[in-house]
Order: C-alpha cells, then sequence, then structure tokens
C-alpha cells in the first residue's frame, strides 16, 4: 500500500517535471527540470533495490552531466527564445501523433512480456559486491574499452571546441 | 480484484513509467529547436532505458542489466560532451544555437 503511494507520488512528479523540460522557453530552467527528473529516477533505482547505481546516478547525472550543461547554457549569452517549437503546425501535429502513437505501442508489448516468477532464483543476491563482480570478471573487456572510449571523447571535446581560438574567437 | 491491481507495483508499472518517460524525451527531441534542450531530450530518453533496465534485472533477479546501465550512464556522459562540444562550435560561427545553423555545419 505504501509502495503503491510512493510509486503513484514519484511517477506523477517525473512525468509533470519532464513535461516541464519539454514546455520551459527558458533553457536554464529546462536543465533544473531535468535535474529534478534525475534525482526522480536515482529514487525509483532506489526502490528496485539498486541502492548503488542509485548513488552512481545522483553523482554522474545531477551531479557531473548536468553541471555540464548548465556552464554550457551560462557560456552562451542566452536570451529567451523567439520560437522554442519548431515551425509548422502539421508538422507539430505529426511529431506530437507520433510520440502518441509509438507510447500506444510500447504499453501494448508490454502485455506480452512474460510474467516473471517471482525470485526465480535466489541464488544471485542483488548486492554491490555481486555487481562489482560481474563488472570486473565477466565484463572487464568492455569495461576497458569504456575507458578508452571516454579518453577518446575527452580529446575530441577538447579538440572540437579549440578550433579557431575556441570560445574567444572573433 | 482491478484495485489489488494497480496497487500491486509489479513489472509492468515501472515498464510503464519508463515509456511515458521515453516518449516525452523523444517528443522534446522531435519539437524543440534549441540544440542544448535537444540534447536534454536525448538524456531522458536514455534514463528511461535505464528505468527498464534495473526494473528487468530486478524482477528476474539478474545482475547483468545493472551492468549494462553501468555502461549507458557512461556513453551518455560522452555523448552529452561531444553534443556540447558542437554546440559550442555552432555558437562560434552564428552566434545562435538553433538547430537550423546545424545544416552548415561544414563551414
Amino acid at each position: 500500500m505504501e509502495a503503491a503511494i510512493v510509486f503513484y507520488g514519484l511517477s506523477f512528479f517525473m512525468t509533470v517535471l519532464s513535461l516541464g523540460v519539454l514546455f520551459n522557453p527558458n533553457p536554464i530552467m529546462s536543465a533544473l527540470y531535468l535535474v529534478l527528473t534525475m534525482i526522480g529516477v536515482s529514487l525509483v533505482f532506489f526502490m528496485l533495490d539498486a541502492g548503488f547505481l542509485a548513488g552512481v546516478q545522483l553523482i554522474v547525472y545531477a551531479g557531473a552531466v548536468l553541471v555540464l550543461f548548465v556552464m554550457v547554457i551560462m557560456l552562451f549569452d542566452l536570451k529567451r527564445e523567439v520560437y522554442t517549437f519548431s515551425r509548422g503546425f502539421f508538422t507539430r501535429l505529426l511529431k506530437v501523433f507520433t510520440g502518441v502513437v509509438f507510447l500506444i505501442i510500447l504499453v501494448k508489448s508490454f502485455f506480452l512480456v512474460p510474467e516473471t516468477k517471482e525470485l526465480l532464483n535466489s541464488s544471485t543476491q542483488m548486492t554491490t559486491k555481486n555487481l562489482a563482480g560481474l563488472l570486473f570478471t565477466e565484463y572487464i573487456f568492455v569495461f576497458e574499452l569504456l575507458g578508452l572510449l571516454l579518453l577518446a571523447v575527452a580529446i575530441g571535446a577538447v579538440a572540437l571546441s579549440r578550433i579557431k581560438g575556441g570560445t574567444h574567437a572573433e | 480484484m482491478l484495485s489489488s491491481e494497480l496497487l500491486h507495483i509489479g513489472l509492468n508499472h515501472y515498464l510503464g513509467l519508463s515509456a511515458v518517460i521515453f516518449v516525452i524525451g523523444m517528443l522534446t527531441v522531435l519539437l524543440r529547436r534549441n540544440l542544448i534542450v535537444m540534447l536534454m531530450g536525448v538524456e531522458l530518453m536514455l534514463n528511461a532505458v535505464n528505468i527498464t533496465f534495473v526494473a528487468f534485472s530486478s524482477f528476474n533477479q539478474n545482475m547483468n542489466g545493472q551492468v549494462m546501465v553501468f555502461f549507458v550512464m557512461a556513453i551518455a556522459a560522452a555523448e552529452a560532451a561531444v553534443g556540447l562540444a558542437l554546440a559550442v562550435t555552432i555558437f562560434k560561427h552564428y552566434k545562435e544555437i538553433d538547430i537550423s545553423a546545424f545544416e552548415q555545419l561544414k563551414s
């Protein structure tokens, strides 16, 4: 009962906040709504017994990625947008229609998911220790590859933003 | 019967929440003109997928889904960094970050 109340409240707030990202004409406000949505996602992870991922979500998204977004927004001298949304009434209608149809398809497809048996095999406990064990044994190659990718991305981002004098170019 | 179905939070509830957030993120990418807000929409979509991963992982008692969430998070951070660097490049040329300026990216 309490879990249901918490879940429905959380989903309501997350839906409203992500709609705020969509509809607010001010990018800074969009970023703030996004932070709150990320905190909501972290709480959902917590409800699903993934406490470590909830912490990582808070640190990586609410901490790092959103700060990056806000810094870039502040770097630009952004006025309130004249055109928030893409133009064309028919095009807009088509886009919203596509979104609604996609949502209906997704929700319909959930009922094709076979019923999961309660606690299929309780031998694997959902602990952070097991997560780390899996990450550093079975997935170690992918993990190292990811480190390489992040290095490449860091170099690429610096190279991209330093073309012709960086952000202070005339 | 219906009320007990609604009050017992199962896998489908989490999947529904994730679907709603995914579609809102998709509409953000489709409808907005500001490049940075479009990147925020991509982040919303990636987070919706993460909720799906963790929900399946939790209800199947299978740890592999949570490892995937790690990878998705790393890719999302990388994508945000590159996207924002591109936004800076666009802004230097055109003094605006409207998505329509992107069609002239090749200077």
